[in-house]
């Protein structure tokens, strides 16, 4: 376990090699969220309710969503797999005593435990300037089965790019599967406009989809909604992690013999 | 005891041959021609413990290819091969731990962190502890005289010290066998001597299995006691290093550089002009008459002489040659 954390604190320092980087990243968070005010603002200006939401608990939303959603940054995992693999630097990986997929997941607990610190300061200077009456989750078991479910949600979108990026070894160019899985999750997480805005049979299907439990439930849940789903959303995403493992390592004993270390 | 055995050991890759222009990459999209090409052509290979070998061959020969079967990189597609016992292409990681492989031009160090931050974590990768951990990068660091650029970030380091800070990276956790490919590349003399010495001490001191592949023929004659040679992913020799120059090695390439113009066809008493200028002759000699078109050179008192071997391709070309014609 221990090269596992080593993993992870390489990265996390990794991370804060570059200040420039670090600057910028906040100042976008910010943004981000100034955005959120003034467009919520103007549509609450004419009423008081959106689909049961209110100025305040819309806003408690999309911070925590983007929160949860800037934490979520596995995608550069499919991204870097797929150009290891085609210009042959993927070996450095594959000579290493460690499990590859452990590695990636390590190095990606490493990245968002900066992320955290960060967005986290950045959500609670927001909810102090614009005076935002913070909704939040009153139960404890609710709120422990939140946190969990963005642990596993997590965990999953790092199976999921990591799937992807071994595809590579199959197809040579992922480029389509990373568009299809961005456009989904685009739509599915509700990271931009809250699901319950969507037709419910529409929602209904989104549901059996893993996405739905990655930002978008863990949100509702800490925002103190959807309460009946939070035991099953963590079934669901968990069985989705089993899936997609299994779909992983019978990938890597299919294709990783296609390996053929070219490039640089 | 040998660490390393293969047997018709072959690995022939797939490539995609792509018609030339718009035209043949339209074609492309529905309709591939693939070609075979046999990287590794039945190379059998023992090699014992303890032992510095070179791999040597033009580029393309299949010596890279060798290696990366060799530390379970890629998969050979016919033949046998055993190291320490495993079938490489396993990658277990309990043989993973007995070997380390450096690739010139493919880094594992962390570009934006420290060097020290990498063996950190090379470290607990390999699962050292932490006495014998301080204790290797003690010696290593010594050994190298790097101790100043241990907390310096990888990206300003140069490309020798760079080569430095990957083998002490990759010999931390006191490997078995030491896969190197063109450790030496783009290095000066300088760093390239330097990191000969060191390697030469690792081998004998700790008794590490080297593997190395180079394109200088200075690595391969200071270090490997014992050469492969490759070509066409055939092995084509297989034995003592001094014993293949001595057959094989048959000129030297000499230049000079004089103030004064001189006459350069007194120095071909039985050897080719390479270059010809009135201040500047390179000629290649054979090489028990180098001494007696040295002394001739020196008559005309020349600013600057240099000597220098036969570069690998040419010796690769004469074996190969020897063989056909045999």
């Amino acid at each position: 376990m221990s090269k596992y954390i080593e993993v992870g604190r390489t990265y996390l320092k990794t991370q804060l090699a570059w200040r420039g980087d670090v600057l910028f990243h906040m100042l976008f968070t910010v943004t981000k969220i100034l955005f959120a005010c003034l467009l919520w603002g103007l549509i609450f200006e004419e009423r008081e309710m959106v689909s049961g939401f209110t100025y305040h608990s819309m806003l408690s939303y999309y911070i925590i969503s983007s929160f949860l959603s800037q934490l979520e940054k596995s995608g550069g995992i499919s991204e870097e797999i797929t150009y290891k693999i085609r210009n042959g630097s993927f070996s450095n990986y594959m000579v290493l005593p460690i499990s590859i997929e452990g590695y990636f997941t390590a190095m990606e607990a490493g990245i968002v435990l900066f992320y955290l610190g960060f967005d986290l300061a950045a959500a609670f200077i927001w909810v102090f300037i614009f005076r935002i009456e913070f909704v939040f989750v009153q139960s404890g078991f609710i709120f422990c089965c939140a946190l969990l479910m963005v642990i596993i949600g997590l965990f999953f979108m790092v199976q999921l790019n990591y799937f992807l990026g071994i595809l590579t070894l199959k197809y040579e160019e992922i480029s389509t599967f990373l568009m299809i899985k961005n456009n989904l999750i685009s739509l599915v997480t509700g990271s931009i406009v809250p699901l319950t805005l969507f037709p419910e049979a529409v929602v209904r299907y989104m549901k059996l989809l893993p996405f739905y439990y990655v930002t978008y439930l863990p949100s509702m849940l800490l925002t103190g909604r959807c309460r009946q789903e939070a035991v099953t959303g963590l079934f669901v995403i968990s069985g989705w992690c089993i899936v997609m493992q299994i779909l992983i390592v019978y990938t890597w004993k299919k294709y990783s013999r296609k390996y053929d270390g070219v490039g640089i | 005891m040998n660490v390393i055995e293969t047997e018709n050991l072959t690995k022939t890759y797939k490539r995609y041959k792509k018609r030339e222009g718009i035209i043949g990459s339209i074609q492309g999209l529905w309709k591939r021609e693939y070609e075979e090409k046999n990287a590794v052509n039945s190379v059998n290979l023992k090699i014992e413990e303890g032992e510095f070998i070179g791999l040597i061959g033009p580029n393309g020969a299949g010596k890279t290819t060798l290696i990366k079967m060799l530390t379970g990189i890629i998969a050979p597609t016919s033949g046998r091969i055993e190291v320490l016992g495993y079938y490489p292409n396993d990658l277990k990681n309990e043989f993973k731990e007995k070997y380390a492989v450096v690739m010139g031009q493919k880094s594992q160090l962390f570009f934006e962190l420290t060097a020290n931050d990498t063996l950190r974590l090379f470290k607990e990768i390999y699962g050292i502890p932490e006495a014998e951990y301080q204790e290797r990068k003690q010696y290593f660091i010594e050994l190298f005289g790097v101790e100043k650029l241990m907390n310096m970030q990888v990206r300003t380091l140069s490309l020798g010290e760079r080569m430095k800070m990957e083998l002490i990276a990759a010999l931390l956790h006191n490997p078995q066998i030491l896969f190197l490919d063109e450790p030496t590349i783009g290095l000066d003399a300088i760093a390239s001597r330097q990191i000969r010495g060191f390697l030469k001490q690792v081998n004998q001191e700790k008794g590490t299995t080297i593997i190395l592949t180079s394109h200088y023929m200075e690595d391969i004659k200071t270090l490997c006691g014992r050469c492969v040679v490759i070509n066409h992913g055939s092995k084509i020799y297989d034995g003592r290093t001094e014993a293949l120059f001595e057959k094989y090695q048959n000129s030297k390439k000499i230049t000079a550089i004089f103030e004064q113009p001189v006459d350069g066809s007194r120095f071909l008493t039985d050897g080719l002009m390479l270059e010809d200028t009135p201040h500047k002759k390179v000629i290649s000699v054979p090489k028990e008459k180098t001494y007696q078109v040295l002394q001739a050179i020196m008559e005309e008192n020349p600013s600057d002489i240099s000597v220098e071997e036969e570069e690998i391709g040419t010796v690769v070309e004469r074996i190969y040659k020897g063989r056909s014609e045999t």
